[in-house]
């Protein structure tokens, strides 16, 4: 009983010597500033991409989709991959602007704006996949419940159905969430910008909004609404995703863990892209004092969890396959360690659960460039485990004489890289001209908030911890 | 400037305030008074607030709470229609009404038609949107949304008058105090 | 905060006048021993009974373990003036591994897979011999309890310590206990649930059932816990330290683990009813079959749609009465769906309730809630010296 441990403070959200004046003026000032040379070369490039996909687009609507390398009985491939990569990325914004509210996780202003920016995009450049994939991109209306010719209704039993309307709700809901969280922010554009065309836009956006405690009364239960809201919907959306995989009967996709294991990819995967753009941005826009390591340390902690999550998901899987004792299950399972896609399956597991136990260490979950790497391999690891589960399953399926190796065409990898364009060029919008940060939230976090914080004159007296000597005894 | 000003009306005295702290007592102050039509103002919502004004209870949970009651029997009422009624298929052998599987449809429903009502119905409830208003006139006014905190007793307020709010609003320590006009068109 | 932090203002110690350890201890005891007379009435209903109860309230207790680790690892504020009402359920986990050996004593009355005259025709249970096979199984369990237990108890222990020492440098300690305590629970959690629940049919198995046995002990132990804090409440025990806003964050918790509960089991089921294979389905089937079915539309009705209307709005989740109706009732369902679980296995034309069913409930109970009273009364009530507990104190209820 001799080890003594240190108490470990809890850090403040805002480093610096910071007023409610030069938080509004370190955010806003980027959107106010002239635009930067470099914003405009990282513009070009990412029009480039978005161009490669707008021709893999045209080529694939022209030629149909055997332009991809889709073929019996490997019929979902590369498109679904990424379908299901993109809106897991696009689960972290949600997450943190509605979970990690509820929960009172203070820290999340730093991060929220973004990581929700990032979700929407993300979203949007999943949503692409499904719509191309259908083949007859002119008939997608029939997704939807309208009268038509036909007089055929859409099968509300289909998984395929419910993922339009939970990806279709979530766009629209995120959206939704993230604009009432820029209101505030896009007044304060508004009242400090000096343009004229500038200044119309921000104040039509901003929808006259004064700040008027009656208003946040009825906006701050609005948030919290929505928050309840977007907890559930995020779980349900990646649920439902994996519903496309699991109602089915076949090995390796049907069974009952799929749906948490889904979500707790999900949460994954998207963690590690915003902590990837935040390690970008924070440095390039000199916010290091609003996204602090500290930040950092707290979401390498949300992705050691959420690693470990998935982990538990992948030995659930193989030990049921073996427990359950069904011949084709267990097969499915020992090709995929040790068939023609083990490859794959171990750099899945490399990436997504051995890479982040390095965060079981301080130092690491501190480390900037560490914590970059890993982030990208996660990323990597998440796209190959959907790789794993959507391609092994089909390439050996029941039938051994028809088994065949999937490869890829050129065709598929544009269009899986042209989505970065889609998505980088809508990223570089939104921080070019919208407040990359919640400037209201994070003011709200700030001791200098709390009116228990100001003495009798109205001073402001910066709360103190004071650790008590503790009492050792022998 | 005597034309000028004929052409305005008043719309309230308008109070600085230093610090959150000052503002709330501020808010106490106007509010024991028996103020009704005042509102205050900061760059984020401030805890103890609602107390300090005497806010009641917003509406908006009854109107989300109906929109989801909307969105989960209006779609399953549409897909009752759909698979049941007009174009009965039989899927996988199950029976027509397949509600399990129903489920997840009739939750993205119920949840997009609250979401709805949330994020409407709070601009219904404030006013919103709205383009122009009396206090953008002020030039002090523009600091409410980065670090300014403000207090404005209107002139529609049945006790007001000029003087009576001025002095009490510098009572209240407020660092500085102005009129708000409410310009109107000159033609 | 800086000029007014506030105090604790009741007494931290458990009036001697309400402690209830004997009373509880005595109808424990008259139950076990009123369900050791019911075993040489019908060893098979005893042992099937026994099981339901056992696993009834050893769900809550890792819930309680669980929260606990939780709560150190995320330094949450809000439940310092609750914690020790959860540590003391977790801390006693050792000692209730007693409680497990006439599990270990029916094992072949209650598992067919250890009849080997079952498997022998069976190629498909035959092959699950390495892990299911009796030594293995107790051993597990052991190992489990060992994990438990020791987790439990020294959690416990070092929070008591800081009472004394004043030392904040223990949090730490706590927290690094808890880290790597939660993936060893998770991942004993769902075994242990394999071998006690789902090994019942030997056939049938699902790669959720961990997570879905510990939604349902999650949400009950909220109830467990809303409960307990009304009751201390009325009592005068912590009555200026529970304020309204801890119960609101109870009530939150128990709503929103109600709809991770639904989720959890829904999808589990989703997955089985729609994909009907037959390997699978067999279970949803006789657990639908009969008057079964009566009790799975009472999981969906009271142990989801209930709690989860009377709860939708905010002023409801710290309404005493609301909450108290809605606790009681998932208590209940709680049983019911252990019940329904496990008992299919015996009973399985249909609904056949025992009176073994109630003393072993009431004898666990009984044992489960004295050895709660005996640790929560030996101690201090809230941790005195937690760096939080002013924090935790200044929680006041906003809107």
């Amino acid at each position: 009983m001799s080890k003594t441990y240190e108490y470990v403070h809890e850090p403040t959200l805002v480093k610096g010597d910071h007023d409610f004046k030069s938080i509004t003026a370190l955010i806003t000032d980027i959107n106010l500033r002239p635009t930067p040379k470099a914003w405009y070369a990282a513009f070009g490039v990412a029009n480039l991409l978005l161009l490669v996909m707008l021709v893999s687009i045209a080529y694939l609507i022209w030629e149909g989709t055997g332009i991809w390398g889709l073929n019996t009985p490997a019929n979902w491939g590369w498109a679904i991959v990424n379908f299901v990569w993109w809106v897991g990325i696009g689960h972290a914004g949600t997450l943190i602007s509605a979970i990690l509210f509820l929960f009172r996780q203070n820290w999340r202003t730093a991060i929220n704006r973004f990581a929700e920016a990032m979700t929407i995009f993300a979203v949007m450049c999943a949503g692409i996949f499904p719509a191309i994939h259908v083949g007859r991109i002119w008939v997608i209306y029939w997704v939807f419940p309208l009268p038509n010719q036909m007089a055929m209704w859409p099968n509300f039993t289909s998984p395929l159905l419910w993922d339009v309307f939970a990806v279709g709700t979530y766009f629209t809901v995120s959206t939704l969430f993230w604009y009432v969280g820029l209101v505030p922010d896009l007044a304060t554009v508004r009242d400090r910008i000096k343009n004229g065309i500038g200044k119309k836009l921000y104040g039509i956006f901003s929808l006259g909004w004064r700040g008027s405690n009656r208003q946040w009364w009825t906006y701050e239960k609005s948030y919290m609404i929505l928050a309840g809201l977007a907890t559930p919907l995020v779980l349900s959306v990646h649920s439902v995703v994996s519903f496309d995989f699991a109602v089915s009967v076949i090995p390796g996709w049907h069974t009952t863990i799929f749906p948490p294991y889904f979500v707790a990819g999900a949460i994954f995967s998207g963690f590690a892209m915003v902590l990837t753009l935040m390690i970008i941005c924070r440095k390039i826009y000199k916010l290091e004092e609003i996204m602090t390591i500290d930040h950092m340390e707290k979401m390498n902690i949300i992705l050691l969890v959420t690693g470990m999550m998935v982990g538990f998901a992948y030995l659930m899987e193989v030990f049921i396959a073996w427990y359950g004792g069904v011949e084709y299950e267990k097969a499915i399972f020992a090709l995929r360690a040790s068939g023609p896609y083990a490859w794959a399956y171990w750099l899945m597991i490399g990436c997504n659960v051995l890479s982040p136990q390095f965060f079981w260490v301080k130092k690491f979950r501190r480390h900037i460039g560490l914590t970059f790497v890993i982030s990208i391999i996660v990323n990597i690891g998440m796209w190959f485990e959907r790789f794993v589960i959507a391609v092994t399953s089909l390439s050996t399926d029941f039938l051994p004489s028809s088994w065949g190796y999937y490869t890829p065409t050129l065709w598929d990898v544009l269009t899986y890289v042209g989505t970065f364009g889609l998505f980088f060029t809508f990223f570089l919008l939104f921080l070019r001209f919208l407040p990359m940060v919640a400037v209201a939230e994070v003011k709200n976090v700030m001791p200098q908030a709390d009116p228990h914080n100001y003495d009798e004159e109205g001073n402001y007296i910066a709360p103190k911890v004071e650790v008590p000597e503790p009492k050792r005894e022998s | 400037m005597e034309t000028q000003a004929s052409n305005k009306t008043l719309h309230g005295v308008l109070a600085e305030f230093r610090n959150p702290k000052e503002l709330l007592n501020a808010a106490e102050t106007v509010n024991k008074n028996g103020y009704t039509d005042y509102d205050t103002f900061s760059p984020f919502p401030i805890h103890g607030m609602d107390k300090a004004m005497s806010l009641k209870k917003s509406k908006l949970g009854w109107i989300v709470f109906g929109h989801g009651l909307f969105g989960f029997f209006g779609g399953l009422a549409m897909i009752t229609f759909m698979s049941v009624i007009d174009y009965p298929l039989n899927i996988s052998g199950k029976t027509l009404w397949n509600v399990p599987a129903w489920i997840p449809v009739l939750f993205e429903l119920t949840i997009l038609f609250s979401a709805f009502g949330a994020v409407f119905g709070m601009f219904w409830l404030n006013g919103l949107p709205r383009f122009n208003h009396p206090l953008f006139n002020s030039e002090r006014f523009k600091r409410a949304t980065d670090d300014g905190f403000f207090l404005c007793i209107e002139a529609s307020d049945p006790q007001f008058e000029t003087e009576k709010v001025g002095q009490l609003l510098k009572n209240a320590g407020a660092s500085a105090i102005e009129e708000v006009y409410d310009e109107e068109d000159e033609a | 905060m800086a000029t007014d932090s506030p105090k604790l203002t009741d007494s931290v110690e458990f009036p001697s006048e309400l402690n209830v350890t004997k009373v509880l201890f005595g109808v424990g005891t008259a139950g076990l021993i009123a369900s050791g007379v019911g075993y040489f009435l019908n060893h098979e209903q005893f042992f099937f009974s026994w099981l339901t109860s056992f696993n009834y309230f050893t769900s809550i207790a890792l819930g309680a373990l669980l929260l606990v680790m939780i709560h150190h690892i995320t330094r949450s504020s809000w439940g310092v003036v609750i914690r020790r009402i959860i540590e003391s359920f977790s801390s006693n986990l050792w000692l209730w591994a007693i409680f497990f050996i006439p599990v270990i004593i029916g094992m072949t009355t209650l598992y067919s897979w250890t009849d080997p005259s079952y498997y022998i025709d069976d190629p498909i249970v035959a092959g699950k011999q390495p892990y299911l096979n009796e030594p293995f199984y107790i051993v597990r369990a052991i190992l489990y309890f060992a994990i438990w237990g020791w987790l439990g108890y020294k959690l416990h222990k070092v929070s008591i310590e800081m009472d004394r020492t004043n030392d904040w440098g223990l949090t730490t300690l706590l927290r690094k206990i808890s880290a790597p305590g939660i993936l060893i629970v998770a991942l004993t959690l769902a075994f242990a649930s394999f071998d006690w629940l789902m090994s019942l049919d030997a056939h049938w198995f699902s790669t959720m059932f961990g997570v879905y046995y510990f939604a349902m002990g999650f949400q009950a132990l909220f109830a467990v816990l809303i409960l307990l804090a009304f009751w201390l409440r009325r009592r005068g025990v912590l009555e200026n330290t529970i304020s309204q806003s801890h119960i609101h964050d109870l009530g939150s918790w128990f709503w929103a683990f109600t709809i991770f509960y639904a989720y959890i089991a829904f999808s589990q089921f989703l997955l089985i009813y729609y994909a009907n294979i037959s390997e699978e389905v067999l279970w949803f089937y006789h657990r639908m079959e009969g008057s079964w079915i009566f009790i799975g539309y009472t999981l969906i009705i009271g142990r989801f749609l209930i709690p989860f209307l009377l709860l939708i709005n905010r002023d409801s989740k710290h309404n005493k009465k609301l909450l108290t109706i809605s606790a009681v009732l998932v208590l209940i369902v709680h049983f019911l769906e252990m019940y329904w679980i496990a008992m299919p296995a015996l009973h399985s034309q249909g609904i056949s309730f025992s009176w073994m069913d109630v003393t072993t409930m009431i004898g666990l109970g009984g044992i489960f809630l004295g050895l709660f009273f005996r640790t929560y009364a030996k101690n201090n009530l809230v941790p005195v010296n937690d760096p939080k507990l002013s924090d935790s104190l200044a929680k006041s209820y906003h809107q």
